[in-house]
């Protein structure tokens, strides 16, 4: 045991001096947070004007549209929250249909691309008195924007109904102007569910979610563990197979057992992964704290996140070791890292079902795959529903066993990996490996 | 008291037997001299010895105990292809592989060893600063802290100039003098002759030669020739009962066939030539290596 913290400790110390780890740790938090600085940075000196045609089919909505447009305009620039306003002024124009309506949409496109106009938006005449079964959309917009997010999406689809409801009121009557907030939507919250309190049997309240709960904090602790564990296991590869190249592990064998070595640098690994945990959580519920938004932090998740790191570390820089082992050079090593990052890249690929569905059912297995368990189950904690209390628990049994089983295969491919020599062998021969006496 | 007792240890990699049923044994307090021609398993057995490598059959005893597994302080070993954690500073190095074997803190003896072998100065730099032979002092240093009671050194002077290879030889010495048993190999036949109290001499994996320079060179009785005449090589052609003659240059070694008798060959030399020095000798350790592991392309066959 003294032996394995000799070389923990000198591995650990190695690494967390080591000018890769220190600038890692300094990038990450630029890079994640980067946006969050780029985009007021972006934006300095206010938004560029936009200019907005409405082509209105139905010849008496489009002022209306326009009207409910501009006032929501006035109302997103009104937010100040960076300083000045983050919307852009949109200014209208309104375009009366042409007999080749066809032309007339190419034309405006046209527009867009030159940049004159940013989006057009068209109005069915079909769109106040809709059928039953319109043949297609009652109202379009057409934009050079778009992606995953699309800021038309906000504003675009409420402007042109609410103008249509606007002209629907007038031609039953009913002047909106005399109504006040006839038209105004009303703010829905989403809270949590009601519990009762299991010490004083009094029922609480749900609290309010935030989107940042719901999305951000799941979304930055998942995220967070994943390059963690990422840089965490993943230099292990090449640095043990370059440490093989210069021929240091012979003489260390005759001092130490090669289970001895392979954990010491295991533990190296993991101790690194908790030191840069350590100063991102701290840095986080600082900065949560700096923007008097501490309550947000998910401080009964901060022991699990722990727990996880260590668990998702120590499983895949034990394979990291050893497949690093059994390479003649830290190039090829490279091909491996793909075994070790899969664990890793299949959760992330179902963060999106998850976060729907926190206790769904592919939520709840995947969550039951040990080597997955790390991050689809903190995901799972993180967000607002919660899991039931035993989940956890239970999927660290499994964690345990999944990590005792990877421990023991890599021993066996380090054993003999660290003193091969030749070509760096196929998944096959390390599969004999594991296998041999 | 044996420090060493290997006992029909065979040793396979793959199809490939490295050490085929050896057995030795090693005198506390001795330099043992490991020999004999690339691949022929001195490394792996040391390896065993270390403990690096387990044997497939046969048992190993150190110091009458057999060794399955476990590490011991009491071993220091210094392997043939040399490593060490390059980044890492001098001092701090050789605390951290003295703590690992020993441990305990090593502080005081690295020091001093740094001063025996001339790198006080260097103990703040890093290793990859340092030249070939240093870093192989280096390495030395970190075998012998703290010292060990058996030390297994395999190639301990390939690659360091003649002023740190006597460096190294006075260590080696000196380690003994303090009681320490020590096992090197060589490809050197100069340096076993004058360094190792015992010699062993493995071929293919198996023990060819076992004992002290003398009685090795004694089994072989005195069958060699030394002989310097006028004409050199040429003059020594067809010569009765001589089986194969070596060409020193200067000098010629003529190895008898058994039943040969050295009068007669003197006396067919002097009908033939002008004789400068004539003398019959014991075989070197070299000449006897040669014997065994196959002839060399300056050898000449006659008989």
């Amino acid at each position: 045991m003294l032996r394995t913290l000799l070389i923990a400790k000198r591995d650990y110390l190695q690494m967390v001096q080591s000018k890769a780890y220190v600038v890692g740790l300094i990038l990450l938090p630029l890079l994640f947070g980067g946006g969050f600085f780029v985009l007021p940075l972006a934006n300095r000196g206010g938004p560029k004007d936009l200019r907005v045609a409405v082509l209105d089919g139905t010849g008496v909505a489009g002022a209306a549209v326009i009207q409910s447009a501009q006032e929501m305009n006035r109302r997103a620039r009104s937010d100040t929250t960076f300083g000045s306003p983050s919307a852009p002024r949109y200014s209208f124009e309104e375009v009366k249909p042409e007999s080749d309506l066809a032309a007339q949409l190419l034309s405006l496109s046209d527009r867009v691309r030159s940049g004159e106009l940013s989006v057009v938006v068209e109005i069915s005449p079909e769109a106040l008195q809709p059928p039953s079964h319109p043949k297609g959309p009652l109202a379009r917009y057409y934009s050079n924007s778009g992606g995953i997010v699309d800021q038309q999406n906000f504003w675009v689809p409420a402007a042109v109904n609410n103008g249509l409801r606007r002209v629907r009121l007038t031609q039953l009557g009913v002047d909106p102007a005399r109504v006040p907030g006839v038209l105004d939507d009303i703010g829905v919250v989403s809270m949590d569910l009601v519990s009762k309190n299991p010490a004083t049997g009094n029922v609480v309240q749900g609290r309010k979610k935030s989107p940042i709960q719901t999305g951000a904090v799941p979304f930055f602790l998942v995220f967070l563990l994943y390059i963690i564990a990422i840089f965490g296991s993943a230099p292990n590869l090449g640095a043990v197979a370059q440490d093989k190249m210069q021929r240091v592990y012979e003489m260390l064998l005759s001092s130490a057992s090669s289970f001895e070595l392979m954990m010491g640098k295991v533990l190296a690994a993991v101790g690194a992964s908790l030191t840069s945990s350590t100063v991102y959580i701290i840095g986080g519920l600082l900065a949560l704290a700096g923007m008097a938004t501490f309550g947000l932090a998910p401080l009964h998740l901060i022991p699990w996140f722990f727990v996880y790191v260590i668990a998702d570390v120590f499983m895949l820089a034990s394979l990291g070791v050893a497949l690093g082992s059994a390479c003649a050079t830290p190039q090829d090593a490279q091909q491996f890292a793909f075994l070790l990052i899969l664990p890793l890249m299949i959760p992330m690929f179902v963060l999106a079902p998850v976060m729907q569905q926190p206790n769904g059912g592919l939520a709840v297995v995947m969550s039951f795959i040990p080597p997955f368990t790390p991050i689809v189950m903190l995901l799972r904690q993180s967000m607002p529903a919660g899991v039931p209390w035993w989940q956890p628990w239970v999927s660290l049994v499994g964690i345990a066993v999944w990590a005792t089983a990877t421990i023991w295969v890599a021993a066996r491919i380090f054993r003999i990996g660290i003193l091969s020599q030749g070509k760096t062998p196929q998944i096959g021969e390390l599969a004999k490996w594991v296998l041999r006496d | 008291m044996s420090a060493v007792e290997i006992d029909q240890v065979t040793k396979s990699f793959d199809t490939v037997t490295a050490v085929d049923r050896l057995s030795l044994s090693v005198p506390e307090g001795s330099v043992y001299g490991f020999i004999g021609p690339n691949g022929s398993g001195k490394s792996t057995t040391m390896r065993m010895i270390a403990n690096i490598f387990y044997p497939d059959s046969g048992t190993i005893r150190v110091f009458g105990q057999e060794r399955s597994g476990t590490r011991s302080g009491q071993i220091g070993y210094l392997p043939e292809e040399r490593g060490l954690y390059r980044k890492m500073r001098v001092r701090p190095l050789l605390e951290f592989y003295g703590e690992l074997r020993g441990g305990r803190k090593v502080g005081a003896e690295v020091d001093a060893w740094l001063d025996r072998l001339g790198l006080s100065n260097r103990a703040s730099d890093k290793v990859e600063t340092l030249s070939k032979g240093m870093s192989q002092k280096v390495q030395f240093i970190a075998c012998v802290v703290p010292e060990p009671q058996l030390l297994i050194l395999d190639e301990p002077f390939t690659g360091l100039d003649p002023v740190s290879a006597d460096s190294i030889r006075g260590a080696i010495l000196e380690m003994r003098k303090r009681g320490c048993t020590i096992i090197l190999s060589t490809h050197d036949m100069g340096v076993a002759e004058s360094l190792c109290d015992s010699i062993l001499m493995i071929f293919r994996g198996k023990k060819v030669l076992d004992g002290t320079l003398d009685a090795i060179q004694s089994s072989y009785g005195s069958d060699t020739i030394r002989v310097e005449v006028e004409g050199g090589l040429a003059s020594l052609e067809n010569l009765p009962g001589i089986e194969r003659i070596k060409d020193l240059g200067q000098v010629q070694e003529l190895r008898m066939a058994g039943g040969c008798d050295p009068q007669r060959v003197l006396q067919t030399l002097v009908s033939r030539t002008r004789v400068i020095t004539f003398s019959v000798v014991k075989p070197s350790l070299h000449d006897i290596f040669v014997r065994i592991a196959g002839p060399q392309p300056e050898e000449m066959a006659v008989a």
